[in-house]
């Protein structure tokens, strides 16, 4: 990437930055973040006896003992299991009018009046809107891992992996706001049909009960083409949960299938943008 | 030579996905704009003049036909590198600064950040912002926006600048200002390409001027010579495409009409040896008049006979 190039890539991404900042709601997503982490620290008081049983005390309330290693990957996966579910929903909420908005007549004619190729700028606004949430989510985390490191003194690097996945997957959901908001311009559209692939995801990784319940060869058809289609958000969530608990993942199919579908997704929303009259 | 604008047959046509009916927006628009040059594009509303505009910026895409700029084809990116553009009914992003928003768009036309730096505040005070570099563009009035989009238009100093409707809800102040920076800029050499319904300021800031109406250009010529005192338009039907060439070397403007070819001449002498060439390859003349105009009168004519 020559210098130009570059220049260009971290102007558009410096804009999402801005106009994210200029819309409160990430501020909410920063804010909720800021406040878990303070209360990990001020309100939640873990005593460690002999490297292994902990007390907790909440609001000076002391709770039962509980193996140490136990709490902390509890404790961590509670806060994936929030980041794979409401955290997901918020992001894409708080992401959702970001790409759509570069569309908007009186803007969009002045981005591509510039020497810039239109995949560039689709590209760019893509990687800031990443960036973003990814921003959020690594300070979210990383910042719950060191204070629970710190009062209990376990280490476990399952927690910081599951944050990329978590990322990982947002990225995958960002390709399908990114094809709707070039196709319809529209930050509501965006929204639900990101939303839609977000709620069916649990009921079609239940494919091989509905594929049971269902009569005719073809609806299992397209249970099971849906199924591998679509990105796998509630898989996902098992997988993350998975390498927080330390347990071993024996199907890593779900990750890269994902990825496959936001690569098409991604490639099919810049093929469009290249196309479209503006 | 390359010309700073040079289209061929031009052509731009929408279709609705769900009718399939179809809009012919620009109809084989050829128009050349020579480096240095004022050019003003005029045309009532709906003429196409924004399409061909958006055309030469590859903001839509040509049906047929093709659009260059300093030979370039318009639809690679580097052929837009020359390009300073200020769209009509533009929408910066409010949430910018006047010098965030030369900053960012600066970025995009390929310039490093130390050349920003030192062009911004040149710019701000060129436009008269100098105090308001600092203050979201939220707060800017219209013609305050038009400003910083004439100095986001002239970040990169480019040798061709693009102006849709510069002076819309600019105050007479504001518009004297902008003109005398467009005057400056013409100076350097810069090539003005104004795109305007307004008359008053295409004849007394530009040299050449086409005139496009449904699409195609009803007329093109040097203002001056449009606007003559005196003049003498030959209108014919049937003429060959030889003789349309020689004589439009020697006429100040050529426009069609219904499938007929008019000839503007700034003099009698003129006129009469192209009644003559047009008689011998037995063209029909339509008529033969004498002209005095202004660009309005020139325009009226224009839109109202094609």
């Amino acid at each position: 990437m020559n210098s130009k190039t570059l220049g260009v890539t971290l102007a558009l991404v410096r804009d999402t930055f801005r106009e994210a900042f200029a819309r409160k709601i990430v501020w909410g997503f920063f804010g909720c973040s800021t406040a878990l982490i303070l209360f990990f620290v001020f309100i939640m008081r873990i005593d460690v006896v002999q490297g292994a049983i902990a007390t907790v005390s909440l609001f000076g309330n002391t709770t039962r003992s509980l193996d140490v290693q136990r709490l902390v990957r509890q404790a961590h996966g509670a806060i994936a299991a929030f980041l794979f579910t409401a955290g997901m929903f918020l992001a894409v909420f708080a992401s959702a009018g970001l790409i759509p908005s570069v569309f908007e007549p009186g803007r969009i004619e002045l981005l591509l009046s510039k020497p810039v190729e239109r995949y560039h700028i689709l590209l760019g606004r893509y990687a800031g809107n990443v960036l973003l949430i990814a921003a959020n989510i690594f300070y979210l985390v990383f910042a719950v891992w060191l204070i629970f490191g710190i009062k209990t003194g376990v280490w476990t690097a399952g927690f910081l992996w599951s944050s990329a996945l978590t990322v990982y997957m947002f990225a995958v959901l960002l390709t399908v706001v990114v094809l709707v908001g070039v196709l319809w311009e529209s930050a509501a559209v965006t929204t639900m049909v990101t939303f839609g692939i977000m709620i069916v995801s649990p009921i079609l990784a239940q494919q091989a009960t509905l594929e049971r319940l269902l009569t005719s060869e073809t609806s299992r058809n397209i249970v099971r083409g849906a199924y591998y289609a679509l990105p796998k958000v509630f898989d996902l969530g098992r997988i993350a949960r998975s390498l927080v608990l330390g347990d071993r993942i024996d199907n890593w199919m779900p990750v890269w299938s994902s990825g496959l579908f936001g690569v098409v997704v991604l490639g099919a929303g810049i093929y469009v943008f290249a196309r479209k009259n503006y | 030579m390359s010309f700073a604008i040079e289209t061929e047959g031009l052509i731009k046509i929408f279709r609705s996905r769900w009718s399939g009916k179809e809009v012919r927006a620009v109809d084989r628009i050829s128009l050349r704009v020579e480096p240095g040059a004022t050019f003003g594009l005029l045309g009532p509303n709906g003429a196409g003049k924004t399409t061909f505009v958006k055309m030469l910026l590859s903001c839509a895409h040509p049906t047929a036909g093709r659009a260059m700029v300093f030979g370039r084809d318009s639809r690679q990116a580097e052929a837009r590198r020359p390009i300073g553009y200020l769209p009509e009914n533009h929408r910066f992003p409010t949430y910018m600064t006047g010098r965030s928003m030369l900053d960012f768009y600066g970025a995009l036309s390929g310039m490093d950040s130390a050349a920003r730096r030192k062009r911004i505040p040149e710019l701000l005070a060129t436009v008269g912002l100098a105090e308001w570099g600092d203050v979201r563009l939220g707060k800017y009035s219209k013609g305050m926006l038009q400003r910083v989009g004439l100095a986001q238009a002239l970040m990169h100093a480019p040798a061709l600048l693009i102006l849709d409707e510069p002076s819309d809800g600019v105050d007479p102040i504001g518009r004297r200002q902008i003109r005398d920076i467009l005057h400056a800029l013409e100076q350097q050499g810069v090539t003005i390409f104004l795109n305007s319904h307004l008359l008053a300021e295409v004849e007394l800031f530009c040299h050449d001027v086409a005139i496009i109406h449904r699409g195609r250009v009803a007329l093109e010529g040097k203002v001056k010579d449009l606007t003559a005192g005196s003049g003498y338009r030959v209108e014919a039907e049937h003429v060959p495409e030889r003789l349309e060439h020689d004589l439009r070397a020697r006429a100040m403007a050529v426009a069609q009409r219904n499938g007929n070819v008019e000839f503007l001449f700034g003099s009698r002498d003129e006129a009469n040896l192209a009644v003559d060439l047009l008689r011998a390859q037995h063209c029909e003349i339509e008529s033969v008049a004498r002209t005095s105009s202004t660009l309005e009168d020139v325009f009226v004519k224009a839109i109202n006979e094609q």
